[in-house]
C-alpha cells in the first residue's frame, strides 16, 4: 500500500479519541458533550477501519456500520432529553443538574 | 442392710418433697410431724444398718452399693454410690438421732410461726444432705452433699427473710463456705488427675504412690483441709458461725452445733489415708484446731448474747476435734464429736426454752435469777455445762480427755498443742459458768419479772421439754461408750475405718485427765467468784477486752482485705471497661456505620462530570493493566 | 509520484480531522461546534477512502453528515440562545484530573500500538479490488454478524420510541395549557416520565406560558 502505514492511522485515531474524551470531561453544555462523544466514536471507527484494512477482512466495516447506527440512536435520545430539559426551563448546564446528589 | 441405708438416706428427702408439694393442704404442725417421723424412720433404718454391720467381721464391714452410673468418660466412672462402714454408720446414727430430737423440738419451738411448713421442709432437706455427705461412697457424692448442706444452711439461717441481718448472715455463711468448696474442688481435680478415680477405695489404695509425687498430695490435702476449715468454722474461716445465730434456735442446734459444722471433722477422718501421706498438712489441721479453740474460748468470755456464747463454745470444741483428728486420734475425735452433739444440742435447746419463755430476748445482761423460776431448765443447763467443761462422770470428760491424752502421746508438737488444750479447758469452764451464773443466778432481774411467760407450771411446750430431757440423759451417759484404758468398743468399732496413729497409754490418760479436770474446776471457781458471789469484779474495759469484743478484728480484716478490693475492682471494671468498651462499642458501631455511610454518600455528587471522570479514570487504569499484562 | 500524492492527501485529511476535532471541543457556540463536526466527518471520509473503504466512506457522509448532523443543527436552532454555554469556570481539580486522564489514555494507547505493532503493522494484507464493496459487507452482516445486525435494529427501534416519548406532551400538560390563558402556547411539561402524569420533586414547575 502506498502512503503511511496503518500505525499512522492508529495514532490519529488515538488522538481523536483522547480529544473527544477531554471534551466530555471539561465542557458544561450537554450539547457540546454530545458532540464530543461523537468525536470519540469517530476515532474508534477510524481505528476499526484501519485494522480491517490491515487484516484484509471486512469485519471492521461491519462494526463501523453498527457503530454508526448506535451513534445515531444515541443522538436521538440525547437530543430528545435536551429538548425536554429546555422545555422545563432547566439550565442547560450539567453542573446545575444535581438532583442525583447524595 | 444396704436397703436400710438407702431408706435412711431418702426418707428425709421424701418428707421434704411431700411437705413442699402438699403446700397448704398440710397443716402447720402436720408438716412438723411428717418431718420428725421421716427423720425418726431414718434413725430406725440407721439402727438396722448398724446392727447388721455389727453382725459382720472386721474385714467385711465395708459395704458399698451403687445406684447407677452417672457419668462415664474414658477411664473415669462417676457413680451415685453409698458406702456403709463403721464411720458412716456412726455419723448416720448421730445425725438422725440428734436430728430427730431437734426436729421434734422444733414442733414446739416454731409453733405459731407463719412459715412453719417451709421450715420443716428445709430441715428435712438438710438431714438428707447431711446423710448424703456421710454416706457417700466417692468424692463426687461427698461434694454433692457438701454443697447441699451449705445450701440448706443458707436457707435456714436466712429463714426470717424479713430481717436484713439474717439475710446478710446467710450470705456471709454461704460465701465463706463457697471458698472452702472451691479449694475442695481444686483438690478433687488434682486427685482425679493423679489417681484416675474419685472412689474412696480406689484413691486410698493409691495413697502411697501419690505420696511419691511430693507436693501434689500436699496440695490435695490442703484443698480438702480448706473445705473442712470453712465448713467447720475454724481459723481462718470462722467468722460466719457467730453471725449464723440469726437463724432459729433449732437450726443453730442442729446445723451449727451437732452436725454440719462437724462435717469437717468427718472429712478429716474419712480421708485419713490421704492426710497421712501429707503429714505436714495433718499437723497444720491440728495446729489450726488448737489455735481456734483458744481464740474462740477467749472471745466467748465477753459475749452477751446467750446463743453466741454457745456458738463460740462450739467453735472451740470443734477445735478439739480437729486437734484429735490432726494428730491421728481418729476414734477419739469422733467420740468427742458424738458427745459434743449431745451436750451442745442440749445447751442450745435449753437456751431455746429460755428464749421462748422470755419472748425472744437473748441478751444475758437482761436475764438473771431464772434458777427458781425455771428449775428444770436450770438443771439441763447445769448438766450441759458440766459435760462441756469436761467434768466426770459426764460424757464430755471421757471424750475431751482422750483427745488431750493423745496429744500428750504425740511428741513435742503434740505437747505444745496439749498446753493449748489445757488452757482451753480452763477457759471452757470459765465462760460456760459465767453464762450460767449470769442467767440463772441471783435474784430475778427486772426484765425477767416483766416478761417471763411460762405455760402454767410447765416451763415450755411438751415437745421442747421432752426432747431436752432425752438429750440431758444422753449427755450424762453418752460417755459410757468409751472409758479410756478400760473399755473401748467405739475405738474397736472404728478401727476398720480409720486406724489411729497414736494410742495413749493408761498413765498418760490419767495424768491428762487429772490436770484437765483440775483446770476446769479452776475455771468454774473463778466464774463463781466473779459472777455468782461477786467477790472479784470483771476486768475493766481495756484494749484487750476491746479486742475480744471485736472478735480479734477478723471481720474488719476480711472487710479490708477482700471486700473493699472486690468492690473497687468491680467499680473500676464497670467504669473503665464495661462502660467505654462494651457500651461504647455498641454506640461506636452505630456511629461508625453512620460515618461510613456519610462518607460513601459523599461520592454521589450529582455532577455528571464527576461520574464521567470516574469512568475515564477507570478506563485508564484498565488500559494500564492490559498494556502491562499483555506486554 | 503517486506516493507523494497519497502522503499529501493523507496529511491534509489528518490535519483537517484533528483540527476540526479540537474545534468541536473548544468552540463556545454549539452551532459552530456542530459545523466543525461536519468538517471532521468529511475528513474522515477521505481517510476511509485512502483505506479502501469506499462504501463506508459514502455511508459516513450520507448518514452521519447528512442526517444526524442535520438533526443536531435543527435542535441547536430550536434551542436558540439558551444553548450557548456560559463561560466555563473550570474547577481546579476537575480540569487537572481531566487532562491527566486524557494524557494517560493517549500514552497508553500509543504504548499499546508501539509495543504491539511497530514492526508487524507495517505489512498489510493485499486486498482485491472488491474490498470494501457493499456485497462483501452485506454478506458478512447476514452470516457472521447476523446477531449484531438484528440487535442493532432493535436498538434503533428503542431509540425511535424514546424519541417519541421524550418529545411528547403529557396529558397534564395539555390540561394545564387548556386552563391557562385560552388555549395559548403550550405550557411546560409537568411530567418528566411521559404520559403517566406523576410529578417528581425538585423540578421547577411553572405555569406560565412558554
Amino acid at each position: 500500500m502506498m502512503g503511511p502505514s496503518i500505525t499512522a492511522y492508529l495514532i490519529l485515531a488515538a488522538a481523536l479519541f483522547t480529544t473527544g474524551a477531554v471534551g466530555v470531561l471539561v465542557r458544561r453544555s450537554p450539547l457540546i458533550i454530545l458532540l464530543s462523544l461523537e468525536i470519540m466514536l469517530n476515532g474508534a471507527n477510524l481505528a476499526l477501519i484501519a485494522f480491517s484494512r490491515y487484516h484484509g477482512e471486512l469485519d471492521g466495516h461491519d462494526c463501523q456500520g453498527e457503530d454508526l447506527a448506535v451513534a445515531a440512536s444515541e443522538v436521538v435520545v440525547g437530543l430528545g432529553l435536551i429538548v425536554a430539559m429546555s422545555r422545563r426551563r432547566l439550565d442547560l448546564d450539567v453542573d446545575r443538574l444535581t438532583t442525583l446528589r447524595g | 442392710m444396704v436397703a436400710a441405708a438407702w431408706i435412711c438416706l431418702f426418707a428425709p428427702l421424701a418428707a421434704a418433697a411431700a411437705i413442699t408439694l402438699a403446700g397448704n393442704r398440710l397443716s402447720r404442725p402436720g408438716a412438723g410431724y411428717v418431718a420428725t417421723a421421716s427423720v425418726g424412720a431414718a434413725f430406725v433404718a440407721a439402727l438396722v444398718a448398724f446392727a447388721s454391720l455389727l453382725g459382720r467381721d472386721g474385714e467385711q464391714r465395708d459395704v458399698s452399693s451403687t445406684a447407677w452410673t452417672w457419668l462415664s468418660a474414658g477411664n473415669l466412672d462417676f457413680e451415685l454410690s453409698i458406702l456403709v462402714d463403721p464411720l458412716s454408720v456412726l455419723m448416720m446414727l448421730i445425725v438422725t438421732g440428734v436430728g430427730a430430737l431437734i426436729v421434734g423440738y422444733s414442733i414446739g419451738y416454731m409453733d405459731g410461726e407463719d412459715e412453719e411448713r417451709r421450715f420443716f421442709a428445709y430441715m428435712a432437706l438438710f438431714v438428707f444432705s447431711m446423710l448424703l455427705l456421710v454416706q457417700s461412697g466417692n468424692f463426687l457424692m461427698l461434694l454433692a452433699g457438701w454443697g447441699l448442706v451449705g445450701l440448706s444452711s443458707y436457707l435456714l439461717i436466712g429463714f426470717h427473710q424479713e430481717r436484713p441481718s439474717a439475710i446478710a448472715a446467710a450470705k456471709k455463711a454461704f460465701i465463706m463456705n463457697a471458698f472452702g468448696d472451691a479449694t475442695m474442688v481444686l483438690a478433687l481435680f488434682l486427685l482425679v488427675q493423679q489417681a484416675g478415680t474419685l472412689d474412696y477405695g480406689g484413691t486410698f489404695a493409691q495413697a502411697e504412690e501419690l505420696a511419691s509425687n511430693g507436693w501434689v498430695v500436699n496440695l490435695i490435702a490442703l484443698g480438702l483441709l480448706g473445705g473442712a476449715v470453712a465448713k467447720s468454722a475454724q481459723l481462718p474461716l470462722q467468722t460466719w458461725l457467730p453471725d449464723a445465730m440469726e437463724g432459729p434456735t433449732p437450726v443453730s442446734a442442729l446445723i451449727h452445733a451437732a452436725t454440719m459444722v462437724t462435717a469437717g471433722v468427718f472429712l478429716l477422718v474419712r480421708t485419713a489415708p490421704l492426710f497421712e501421706v501429707a503429714p505436714r498438712i495433718q499437723d497444720l489441721a491440728a495446729g489450726l484446731g488448737a489455735a481456734t479453740l483458744l481464740l474462740a474460748g477467749l472471745i466467748a468470755l465477753v459475749q452477751t448474747d446467750i446463743k453466741r456464747v454457745i456458738a463460740y463454745s462450739t467453735m472451740s470444741q470443734i477445735g478439739y476435734m480437729f486437734l484429735g483428728a490432726g494428730l491421728g486420734a481418729y476414734a477419739n475425735g469422733m467420740f468427742h464429736l458424738m458427745t459434743h452433739a449431745f451436750f451442745k444440742a442440749l445447751l442450745f435447746l435449753a437456751a431455746g426454752i429460755v428464749i421462748h419463755a422470755l419472748v425472744g430476748e437473748q441478751d444475758i445482761r437482761k436475764m438473771g435469777g431464772l434458777r427458781r423460776l425455771m428449775p428444770r431448765t436450770w438443771l439441763a443447763f447445769l448438766v450441759g455445762g458440766l459435760a462441756l467443761a469436761g467434768m466426770p462422770p459426764l460424757s464430755g470428760f471421757f471424750s475431751k480427755d482422750s483427745i488431750l491424752a493423745s496429744a500428750l502421746a504425740s511428741g513435742t508438737y503434740g505437747q505444745i498443742l496439749l498446753a493449748a488444750g489445757l488452757v482451753g479447758a480452763f477457759l471452757t469452764g470459765l465462760y460456760t459458768f459465767r453464762m450460767i451464773f449470769i442467767v440463772f443466778g441471783g435474784a430475778p432481774s427486772e426484765h425477767v419479772r416483766e416478761h417471763l411467760h411460762l405455760h402454767g407450771r410447765k416451763e415450755g411446750p411438751f415437745w421442747m421439754t421432752a426432747t431436752v430431757a432425752v438429750l440431758a440423759v444422753l449427755a450424762v451417759v453418752g460417755g459410757g461408750v468409751q472409758i479410756a484404758g478400760v473399755w473401748h468398743p467405739l475405738a474397736d468399732f472404728l478401727r476398720t475405718s480409720a486406724e489411729p496413729l497414736v494410742e495413749p497409754s493408761v498413765a498418760q490418760d490419767l495424768i491428762t485427765s487429772a490436770i484437765a479436770v483440775a483446770l476446769g474446776l479452776a475455771g468454774i471457781a473463778v466464774a463463781w467468784w466473779t459472777y455468782a458471789v461477786k467477790r472479784i469484779s470483771p476486768p475493766r474495759p481495756s484494749a484487750a477486752r476491746l479486742t475480744l469484743e471485736r472478735k480479734f478484728y477478723f471481720d474488719e480484716a476480711y472487710d479490708l482485705l477482700f471486700y473493699r478490693p472486690a468492690v473497687m475492682l468491680a467499680r473500676a471494671w464497670g467504669n473503665w471497661i464495661e462502660r467505654p468498651l462494651i457500651f461504647g462499642s455498641i454506640s461506636g458501631l452505630s456511629a461508625g456505620t453512620r460515618g461510613l455511610a456519610r462518607g460513601v454518600s459523599d461520592t454521589q455528587t450529582g455532577f455528571l462530570r464527576t461520574y464521567a471522570l470516574a469512568i475515564a479514570g477507570g478506563v485508564a487504569i484498565l488500559a494500564l493493566v492490559f498494556v502491562s499484562v499483555r506486554a | 509520484m503517486g506516493d507523494v500524492l497519497v502522503w499529501t492527501v493523507w496529511g491534509a485529511a489528518a490535519f483537517a480531522c484533528l483540527g476540526s476535532g479540537i474545534a468541536v471541543v473548544t468552540f463556545r457556540n454549539p452551532f459552530f461546534s456542530a459545523l466543525a463536526l461536519i468538517g471532521n466527518l468529511g475528513a474522515l471520509a477521505v481517510l476511509f477512502l485512502l483505506l479502501s473503504a469506499e462504501f463506508v466512506a459514502a455511508a459516513q457522509v450520507l448518514i452521519y453528515a447528512g442526517a444526524v448532523m442535520v438533526m443536531f443543527l435543527f435542535v441547536i436552532a430550536y434551542l436558540g440562545g439558551s444553548a450557548t454555554e456560559p463561560p466555563t469556570r473550570v474547577s481546579s481539580w476537575q480540569g487537572f484530573a481531566a487532562a491527566a486522564a486524557g494524557t494517560a489514555l493517549l500514552v497508553e494507547i500509543l504504548l499499546a500500538i508501539g509495543l504491539k505493532g511497530g514492526g508487524r503493522l507495517a505489512d498489510e494484507a493485499d486486498v482485491a479490488q472488491s474490498f470494501g464493496s457493499p456485497a462483501g459487507i452485506g454478506r458478512l452482516f447476514l452470516t457472521d454478524h447476523l446477531l449484531a445486525f438484528e440487535i442493532t435494529s432493535i436498538v434503533l427501534l428503542v431509540a425511535a420510541i424514546g424519541g417519541v416519548i421524550l418529545g411528547s406532551h403529557s396529558r397534564a400538560e395539555r390540561r394545564a395549557s387548556r386552563t391557562a390563558t385560552g388555549g395559548g402556547p403550550q405550557t411546560p411539561d409537568d411530567s418528566w416520565s411521559g404520559p403517566s402524569g406523576t410529578v417528581p420533586a425538585g423540578l421547577p414547575e411553572e405555569a406560565s406560558a412558554q
